[in-house]
């Protein structure tokens, strides 16, 4: 159980007490007549094989207030694509498996090249992009919810609590993200622990209050994959396909909307996926690859906002960062000492340099190009290039999917 | 016995005759196939070059052929699609042109009503891609308007006309390429007459009071709008 504390300018909703998630999904399952709730997942086939995929098949079977499930299936065969389909089968819910690697949807992205419209690398961006396209094209739900499908300690819970808050109208909230702590023995997230937000309470300490830093720095997991919004939302927001994904999401949500009916709800007590490697040496692999594109995006948000960088700026930030991370560092240990975890000191201020590292990588990535932020163009002005598009990539998975 | 060798050669003989009679025309046959095949090949080889270089693909995209591609679930490029009607076109005349030479008169009936064949094809063709601009264009500028006048079933009334027209064209379609062009007019005729006769029936009767309405509605008289104004 947390704390009730409200942080920041956006609204945050812990869990207290414990509160019956059969009257959640009751509700839920009331208010999604009026809103229909469509959940996409985007996932490698590599994931079905391993422990997290069998495990949220089995508690999205309990789930009844759906209205359609889109998986949109990465790295996969026709052979592990209709694989996939016959596991997911098992199901009530209206599902749609959009295989990337097929023939019709390869069709679709060679459309969106020859037309200039540049939809990036493969990723979970475009992957999550694409499903908001064919749940635009079906026209059958109001709201979206997506969640990884690496997580080990799958619950569904963790998916009622997350669309409430935008599936109650009585709410009016039109963009929820999803928070939690990840611990096992030791405490975990060290991007957005060590990483993200002293990044951006270092930029405030060095560029003053600005509305957007105040915004990122009122999310308590910014980088989480999981969040829920209006289907109006997946048609004007564009989004990048590299790991500023979730960085790039907030941004045009802070952009589009008030931070009012922005909202961060408590998903889940124990959050655990696959972890990846540091790679302090290859900038281009692991968590390094991850901090250059977060560091990257949080640039050119910051600099469609009016912010100047120059030199001098940079040389500023890598140093406060390096400071304030230490500084950090010391919270954890103390957090960690008094909750009986296992903490390297150690391990945490190599991951401090490598950021730091990161951050100057970045920044000389930005001063060569500030305009190279890799954005998918929004629905809207894809359908206005190609005015058929939405219908096409509506023929091409249900023709998958027959 | 010299007879009766000769009565089984002289069959074999005559056969060999009429074959070296007719060897040329089968050799003029096989010529003319692999040329055209080659010639075919060619042909699209040098049509995909030409749509490359005027994006002939991004242009189908915009104007809405590919998506009536898709929806046919034809899933190859537009300029793939089209060159391959172009080389599988080639390839019939050239069979054609190939049989024509065997001067088999039952071949070269064929034949001719083939060729005699051809420009009905290409009207019809002709008139499905205006018949698809021509529906799309119209179609979307009704739902624009009766989006803007507020109308409530903008969609429906878009989608109802978008109908109506492609009936129409595929008609118009089949009635060129002649087949069974007494039973495709009569089911036009039947088809449309029967909308135009639902429609007249259902705002006449269902919507009586406001076809009332409208007869009875009579020009309100222009006001003189300075008379509105008694004060500065």
């Amino acid at each position: 159980m947390t704390d009730f504390y409200q942080t920041g300018i956006i609204t945050t909703l812990h869990k207290l007490g414990n509160p019956s998630l059969e009257r959640l999904e009751q509700e839920l399952r009331d208010y999604s007549q009026a809103r229909p709730i469509a959940l996409v997942l985007p996932a490698l086939y590599s994931e079905f094989e391993g422990p997290a995929m069998p495990k949220i098949i089995e508690e999205l079977a309990k789930v009844y207030y759906l209205r359609e499930i889109v998986l949109v299936l990465d790295a996969a065969s026709e052979k592990e694509f209709q694989r996939v389909r016959e596991l997911m089968s098992a199901l009530s819910v209206e599902l749609k498996v959009i295989h990337n690697d097929g023939k019709r949807i390869s069709e679709i992205y060679d459309t969106f090249a020859r037309n200039k419209l540049d939809v990036g690398q493969r990723g979970k961006g475009r992957s999550a992009w694409l499903a908001y396209g064919y749940i635009l094209a079906h026209g059958q739900s109001d709201v979206i919810a997506l969640h990884d499908c690496d997580i080990v300690s799958y619950n569904r819970e963790l998916l009622a609590r997350l669309c409430y808050p935008v599936v109650n109208p009585n709410l009016d909230y039109v963009f929820c993200k999803g928070f939690y702590s990840r611990v096992t023995d030791r405490l975990h997230g060290r991007v957005t622990r060590l990483f993200f937000t002293p990044l951006i309470r270092s930029l405030a300490i060095l560029y003053g209050n600005h509305p957007l830093l105040k915004f990122f720095d009122s999310f308590r997991y910014p980088l989480s994959g999981e969040f829920c919004m209006i289907t109006d939302m997946a048609r004007a927001n564009r989004i990048p396909w590299d790991w500023g994904l979730e960085v790039g999401s907030l941004a045009e949500v802070y952009r589009n909307y008030s931070p009012r009916r922005i909202c961060q709800v408590d998903i889940a007590t124990t959050y655990e996926h696959k972890h990846q490697d540091l790679s302090e040496i290859d900038p281009e692999k692991g968590l390094m690859k991850m901090t250059v594109d977060i560091c990257k995006s949080v640039f050119r948000t910051l600099a469609s906002e009016g912010v100047v960088f120059s030199d001098g700026f940079f040389k500023s930030l890598s140093v406060t960062y390096a400071r304030h991370a230490e500084d950090t560092i010391a919270f954890y240990e103390a957090d960690a000492a008094i909750n009986g975890l296992f903490f390297d000191r150690h391990e945490e201020a190599k991951a401090v340099d490598a950021f730091t590292k990161a951050i100057a990588i970045a920044a000389h990535v930005y001063q060569e190009n500030p305009l190279g932020t890799p954005l998918i163009p929004n629905w809207s002005r894809v359908s206005s290039a190609i005015p058929g598009i939405l219908d096409m990539v509506k023929k091409a998975v249900d023709e998958d999917n027959k | 016995m010299q007879n009766f060798f000769s009565l089984i050669l002289e069959p074999l003989r005559e056969i060999y005759l009429r074959f070296a009679a007719f060897s040329p025309n089968l050799l003029a046959m096989f010529i003319i196939i692999l040329a055209g095949i080659v010639i075919a090949r060619i042909a699209r080889w040098i049509i995909l070059k030409i749509f490359k270089t005027v994006n002939f693909d991004s242009w189908s995209d915009r104007i809405g052929f590919t998506s009536i591609m898709r929806k046919g679930n034809l899933w190859e490029k537009p300029s793939i699609a089209v060159a391959s009607v172009f080389f599988w076109l080639l390839i019939i005349v050239t069979f054609m042109a190939g049989f024509s030479a065997l001067r088999i008169q039952a071949i070269d009936n064929l034949v001719s009503q083939f060729i005699l064949y051809i420009p009905r094809v290409f009207s019809a063709i002709i008139i499905i891609i205006v018949g698809t601009l021509v529906t799309g264009f119209i179609s979307r500028a009704l739902l624009i308007s009766a989006v803007n006048r507020g109308y409530p079933f903008s969609r429906l009334l878009s989608e109802s006309v978008r109908l109506l027209l492609i009936v129409l064209f595929l008609a118009m379609a089949l009635e060129q390429l002649q087949v069974a062009p007494g039973i495709v007019i009569s089911a036009f005729s039947i088809i449309f007459g029967g909308i135009v006769l639902a429609l007249a029936i259902s705002f006449g009767v269902g919507g009586i009071e406001a076809a009332k309405k409208i007869i009875e509605q009579k020009p309100e008289p222009k006001e003189d709008k300075k008379k509105d104004m008694e004060h500065m």
